[in-house]
């Protein structure tokens, strides 16, 4: 596909200005060479916008980096969508949602857990001091967190040329999965360790 | 004398000016048609109308943050079922929830899927903000959409956790109890955050009724702006980053 | 690799520098976000939990003689648990005679009283009534033990169990429910030095 373009319209000086397969008899020649209709790849379009160069539809680009939404990229997040709700159904239909009896503030369970995904919370809040854990480490895992792109500032995107920030970001994650998973399977009454083999006290 | 088939029912509907009026061109075949396809309509207007080729392999993104939010949307259907059912009292939820498993049709199927689906969405944010990082995506120029995606995650976090007392039974009673407990570790306005937040010293009616504005309402609200923000800026910044 | 943008130069003047129009923007900007602030401030205050009765409020306990009445086992110690505003009442001479095994029986401790809220300082479970076996009250949710005075022995909580204020109005015991006190903090010991190791135990 080729794109027709003003000639003061190129941002970057650098970039191609020639699709490498396009004969050179075709340079310039612009309007005057529509393609087939209808034949994908082939047709001209009239600019309607002016596009900088780091952007997503680039003005000289060889056609093949990209892929039309329509059907390529809808056809990806619907099959992955119908995968999901296949998951759902299928697991809607064959485990319940537990239920127990009707809330009773005068009867204390042996085991009270919060949720899930803050099991790991209350495991930590049952080693340390309360107000470092279950205040100021929530605080800072979240601001932390939203502060990740104004703390590494490398311009390096892949994994293996930000080691120390990608070692750090999985120590944490991989930390707050263990003590999750300890919070969820390995504690009992009184919250006192007990082995999943032993019993499960975990409800989701 | 020919009959007319079901082909030509097919030919008069879509002849129709209803028909033309709804879909302003034929099914999309051709690049331009497919590219006016994306283009018009509001909702497949989230996409641009290219995208760069990787960012269809599953194996970029896994299309966790699409997935997170699939699971909103089935989310905010099966909540809305369950919401003809169910009334916020401590006298009444409990027998709503019962009354939704036993003698609603599908009640049960819908709570489920209200359930699973909910842990579920948090998996899969927690998920997709691991590939997010994985990709060095929060790079310039993405760095504000890696802040929103945050804020994100704290609301899909609090509407798990509003949600999950509303069944009004022992486990949501002592989860919310304990959970909201922690709370009151803050150093400052411990006890005041906690009544604030409980609506009162203890789990209870007022507990409940705040949980569940913040469930049905506040948070999805919330969200859903949030979300309409984190996608309007991957397109502004490019579409998904590029592979590394 | 790629490069960092750059974000270009922030337009308008220098720093430092304003202009009438600048000036009158700014103070714009500076009542908006007053209004913000009061707005905030105001939906706090919306928000703020109403409660008339029942927890939150002032709620008479009895005197001496209508405690005993309800429950006969005050007077040689046993704490009686006045539900509605979710404590233990304790006779405190005679919680310790129970304690020491001196059986000292007390029906009018006058002063010398102790409203302990049940409401666990660790994650907020309800405390079960004095466990027979240690005289602890003795928490089932995570193994947190408090003496009969409420002073933390063992467990994860971060201080001893919380009280109310506590007035004699015309005789009867009258609790501020609203008004909460800190428990002692973590290693107060002025009672019931036991070890926990060396004492059988209700919780794990
Ligand atoms: C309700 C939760 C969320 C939803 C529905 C959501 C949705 C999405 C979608 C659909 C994408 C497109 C690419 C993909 O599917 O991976 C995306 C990209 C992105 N998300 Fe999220 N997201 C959520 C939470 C988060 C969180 C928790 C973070 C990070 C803390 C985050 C940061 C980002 C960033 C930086 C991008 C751009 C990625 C790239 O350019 O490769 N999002 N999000
Ligand atoms: S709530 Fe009592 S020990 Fe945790």
């Amino acid at each position: 596909m080729t794109i027709e373009k003003r000639r003061n319209a190129t941002a970057d000086k650098n970039a191609p200005t020639q699709a490498p397969n396009v004969p050179a008899v075709e340079r310039g020649a612009g309007p005057k060479l529509p393609g087939p209709p209808g034949v994908p790849g082939t047709e001209r379009f009239r600019l309607l916008a002016y596009v900088k160069q780091e952007s997503l539809v680039r003005v000289d680009k060889r056609p093949d980096e990209t892929l039309l939404t329509w059907p390529h990229l809808l056809r990806a997040e619907f099959l992955a969508a119908l995968l999901m709700g296949v998951v759902l159904v299928v697991a809607s239909v064959t485990i319940r949602a537990p239920l127990e009896e009707m809330a009773n503030a005068g009867v204390t369970p042996h085991v009270a857990k919060a949720p899930w995904y803050f099991l790991g919370l209350q495991e930590l809040i049952s080693y340390f001091n309360a107000t470092v854990a279950g205040a100021f480490l929530p605080i800072i895992y979240l601001v932390g967190l939203a502060l990740v792109p104004y703390i590494d500032r490398s311009p390096y995107k892949a994994a293996r040329d930000r080691k120390t920030m990608w070692v750090f970001f999985m120590c944490l994650m991989v930390g707050g999965l263990l003590i999750t998973i300890i919070g969820s399977f390995f504690r009992g009454p009184g919250w006192n360790w007990v082995w999943p083999w032993d019993g499960i006290f975990f409800t989701l | 004398m020919t009959f007319p088939g079901p082909g030509d029912l097919v030919r008069v509907v879509k002849e129709s000016a209803l028909w033309r009026s709804l879909f302003r061109q034929p099914y999309p075949t051709t690049s331009r048609t497919r590219a006016l396809a994306v283009m018009n309509n509001v909702f497949l207007h989230l996409h641009p109308v290219r995208v760069k080729k990787h960012a269809v392999r599953y194996t970029y993104t896994f299309c966790l943050g699409g997935l997170s939010f699939f699971l909103f949307l089935v989310l905010t259907v099966t909540g809305v079922y369950l919401m003809f059912f169910y009334v916020p009292s401590v006298t009444r939820a409990y027998q709503d929830i019962l009354s939704i498993e036993n003698s609603v049709a599908f009640g049960s199927f819908v709570r489920n899927m209200h359930r699973w689906g909910a842990h579920l969405m948090v998996l899969t944010v927690f998920l997709h903000m691991i590939r997010v990082f994985y990709h060095g995506a929060y790079k310039p120029p993405r760095e504000f959409n890696w802040v929103i995606g945050v804020v994100l995650l704290f609301s899909t976090l609090w509407l798990s956790f509003t949600g999950y007392l509303l069944p009004w039974d022992q486990i949501a009673f002592w989860a919310i109890t304990v959970g909201s407990q922690m709370a009151t570790y803050a150093p400052l306005l411990s006890d005041e955050s906690s009544f604030l937040l409980l609506g009162g010293v203890l789990v209870d009616q007022g507990t409940l009724i705040r949980f569940y504005v913040m469930h049905v309402i506040a948070f999805p609200l919330i969200a859903a702006i949030l979300m309409v923000v984190h996608f309007w800026r991957i397109r502004k910044d490019g579409g998904i980053s590029g592979p590394v | 690799m790629s490069q960092l943008p750059t974000y270009g130069e922030v337009p308008g003047r220098p720093i430092g520098e304003m202009s009438r129009r600048g000036f009158m923007r700014r103070m714009l900007g500076v009542g908006v976000a007053i209004l913000s602030v009061e707005f905030l401030a105001g939906t706090v205050n919306f928000l703020w939990p109403n409660v008339r009765s029942g927890l939150g409020g002032r709620l008479t306990i009895g005197t001496p003689a209508e405690i005993i009445a309800n429950d006969p086992a005050w007077a040689t110690g046993t704490p009686f648990a006045f539900n509605r505003a979710r404590l233990f009442f304790l006779n405190v001479p005679a919680a310790k005679g129970l304690v020491d095994g001196s059986g000292a029986s007390v029906t009018d401790p006058g002063e010398e009283v102790l409203a302990l809220y049940r409401k666990c300082p660790h994650l907020g479970c309800q405390i079960p009534p004095l466990c027979d076996q240690s005289k602890w009250f003795e928490c089932l949710c995570h193994g947190s033990k408090y003496t009969i005075l409420g002073e933390k022995r063992a467990g994860p909580a971060p201080r001893g169990m919380d009280s109310f204020a506590v007035e004699v109005v015309e005789g009867a015991y009258v609790v501020d429910t609203s008004r909460i006190v800190g428990g002692p903090p973590e290693g107060t010991v002025t009672f019931d030095p036991r070890d926990t190791a060396a004492i059988p135990h209700c919780a794990g």
